[in-house]
């Protein structure tokens, strides 16, 4: 969400435009949209004249004008003003936001409002992972990549999984969602941050609801976790793909931990892993515009983030390549262990089935993902169980001037960062948001690449793999935060072919009724 | 059906409790869009107008969330009444689409991972939530939703008043019931843009 001045960061350009004279020469692939539940986009294949894949590129649609319309504005709108941007993880921009008013004003909270924020952050953290398992990432691997495309979808998954457990799902998410909204005001926009702490108390009567939710959350991210391995791990072909180096890239890997290197969502130290997964720096959130840099395509509007010390070397993976991946699998990475004990087993098997630390494989990102929500759901029960839940001391009053503030938080989709610069009346002068998306985005550009590579031959583009394709990405679970809404019969996915000339040879098209159609 | 993966009766209490979120009540007025972003604010315009009126059986919600998290949104409601921004780019801003939605389950979408407002709807069925019986969308056609801080271009204001209108005429008749799974939904541009 950057402007074009990137607030500081450090941007390279691309050597030439040569690459804009593709389209003239090649034959073109469009995958259009992506999907547009969390923002949308598209996929452009570009073919050579033996139909071998040349380029591919993952396009984005950038929202407009962030930095103009804050200028001006009290920092304190921004835990509301960017919450309300956001329609898919609000909460996490929330509380990135009054985290970096805490560091504007030089406040630091009380314990027990540090203790509400984190068990509120957490519960949104179940709720979100969960989301994803089930409906965005279950077609892929509780339905299954090569199930007929009539039943890859969730529909398909609460087929496979059945109603009543469907049911659960919807219930226990339910139940986070009245647990943020207790606390937060809203789940929409939560409005329970304030500089130096939070809004609201928490009741014994609260906490005593918050215990309940968060012994039937472990329950439910065990059972989850469980249905994962049933599904999944029993399924050698499931495995071979995760596996396979279709979906594989050797990266750097960013992530928050605590001061005993295990991974934390709310708050810790920003610790960047090597591809040979050695630490390779250790650093304060304020310290990210000396350690991470944009570069920029004119194929996208996305900036691509990068390493600045190990620099810009191309789409390219390994030690020298300042790329670096962010999310579940980076946070896995990145961290030495869970402070939780299921969540320790949990990792500690997942790292024994991958092969040992660090896991490139992309598709792991999913059951990293549940790692991380027995986690979530035993942090809620560690939290909602402290004796300083619900003391009164709620919040610190700022006192000193503000100047400049950054908060970074582990947003479900990877790190989060929002950085302010304000007048001495606490007006936003600058404003910097680089979100998780962006920090995986190159990393993003390089999986599709591959998979395409890797799957279409000869100009031979068989329905399957609009999917396969799909899967390199979706992974990440990428959220472009426009949160704009999609009525059917506007947005079928398209593939385009086109010869040297320009002209178009055939298309792909899948419709709204699921059904591949060549025209 | 059997279920495959029941393997925790810890988590039946579950089921017990109410399944979503939302009050009941009889009709309710969905305004779907985000009220930073240019056209995509129509949604919330909208909602403020009618907050207007006293209109006691009528539940308004204003929200910027999209596929899944709509769900508590289209439950515990008789009639579902949405508004919406639509870019198909065939036809004039500001232009109205009356969607005659006959087909719920609309899944797959167009793509595995899609979920949209239908569904989410078709979600809610299948998994026998108390979702609306009828449902009637009154989608504009807008194209600026990517700007923050962009008002909303002057046809989209200017379709605004017909809207209304048009909206209270379906608040206050009765919508056709969804059909069976499978047919076509159509779309149907209903006002042209000056």
């Amino acid at each position: 969400m950057p402007e074009e001045e990137g607030q500081g960061l450090h941007q390279t350009r691309p050597e030439g435009a040569a690459r804009t004279g593709f389209v003239n020469v090649q034959r073109r692939i469009t995958i259009d949209p992506v999907t547009r539940l969390e923002g949308h986009g598209k996929i452009e294949i570009f073919l050579d004249e033996a139909g071998q894949v040349e380029r591919a590129y993952f396009q984005v649609p950038e929202l407009r004008g962030f930095e103009k319309f804050v200028q001006g504005r009290p920092a304190e709108d921004m835990p509301q003003i960017t919450s309300r941007i956001c329609g898919v993880c609000p909460t996490a921009h929330h509380m990135a936001a009054t985290k970096a008013l805490d560091n504007l004003y030089r406040v630091d909270p009380p314990p027990t409002a540090k203790i509400i924020r984190e068990l509120v952050y957490n519960t949104f953290m179940a709720e979100d992972h969960t989301l994803h398992f089930y409906f965005l990432g279950g077609p892929d691997f509780v339905v299954g990549p090569d199930a007929p495309a009539a039943e890859r979808n969730v529909l398909g998954v609460i087929g496979k999984v059945g109603v009543e457990t469907g049911r659960k799902v919807i219930a226990m998410r339910r139940r986070w969602r009245e647990l943020i909204a207790l606390v937060a005001g809203k789940t929409v926009h939560p409005v329970f941050g304030l500089p130096g702490g939070v809004a609201k108390r928490v009741t014994p009567e609260m906490q005593r609801q918050f215990q309940e939710v968060a012994a039937d959350g472990v329950e439910f991210a065990k059972f989850t976790l469980g249905l994962f391995k049933d599904v999944v791990l029993k399924n050698t072909d499931y495995v071979d793909l995760i596996l396979s180096d279709l979906y594989t890239h050797r990266t750097y890997y960013m992530g928050l931990v605590d001061d005993h290197n295990r991974t934390n969502f709310y708050d810790g130290w920003i610790r960047v892993v090597t591809p040979e997964g050695k630490e390779w720096k250790k650093f304060a959130s304020d310290q990210y515009l000396d350690n991470v840099a944009e570069h920029v395509e004119p194929w996208s509007y996305v900036k691509f983030c990068y390493l600045k010390q190990v620099g810009w070397k191309g789409f390219r993976e390994g030690l020298e390549s300042g790329i670096y991946s962010v999310a579940p699998l980076a946070r896995l990475n990145v961290s030495d262990g869970m402070s939780t004990p299921l969540a320790q087993e949990a990792y500690d098997e997942y790292f024994s089935v991958l092969g040992g630390k660090p896991v490139h494989h992309t598709l792991a990102n999913h059951w990293a993902r549940l790692v991380e929500l027995i986690h979530a759901a035993e942090r809620m029960q560690e939290l909602a169980a402290d004796p300083r839940l619900t003391e009164p001391d709620i919040r610190i009053l700022p006192t000193e001037s503000p100047r400049e503030g950054i908060g970074v938080v582990e947003a479900p989709r990877g790190t989060l960062i929002h950085h302010y610069q304000t007048d001495e009346n606490g007006l936003i002068r600058k404003a910097n948001l680089i979100v998780a998306t962006q920090n995986n985005s190159a990393r993003m550009a390089m999986s599709v690449e591959k998979a395409a590579k890797g799957l279409i031959s000869g100009g031979d583009i068989p329905e399957g793999v609009l999917n396969r394709v799909e899967m390199a990405f979706r992974a990440y679970d990428p959220c472009h935060g426009c949160a704009t809404h999609s009525l059917p019969g506007s947005m079928p996915l398209l593939v385009r072919v086109w010869d040297p000339r320009g002209q178009t040879l055939g298309m792909l098209r899948r419709d709204l009724d699921g059904k591949v159609r060549r025209e | 059906m059997t279920e495959k993966y029941a393997v925790s009766n810890a988590l039946n209490s579950l089921l017990e409790q109410p399944q979503c979120g939302s009050h009941k009540c009889s009709v309710r007025l969905l305004c779907l869009g985000n009220e930073l972003l240019g056209d995509d604010a129509l949604g919330s315009k909208v909602a403020a107008q009618f907050r207007r009126f006293a209109l006691p059986d009528l539940d308004i919600v204003c929200t910027p969330e999209t596929g899944l998290q709509l769900l508590d949104h289209v439950v515990n409601v008789n009639r579902l009444i949405v508004v919406d921004t639509v870019v198909t780019g065939s036809a004039p801003l500001g232009t109205i689409y009356e969607l005659r939605d006959t087909a719920v389950p609309r899944v797959p979408g167009p793509s595995p991972h899609y979920v949209g407002l239908l569904e989410t709807l078709a979600v809610a069925r299948e998994l026998r939530l108390p979702a609306a019986k009828q449902v009637c969308i009154l989608a504009v056609e807008a194209r600026g939703c990517l700007t923050i801080g962009q008002d909303m271009h002057p046809a989209i204001v200017a379709a605004i008043p017909d809207l209304i209108q048009m909206l209270r005429q379906r608040i206050g008749t009765k919508m056709v019931e969804f059909a069976s799974c499978g047919e076509e939904t159509t779309a149907i541009p209903i006002r042209n843009s000056p």
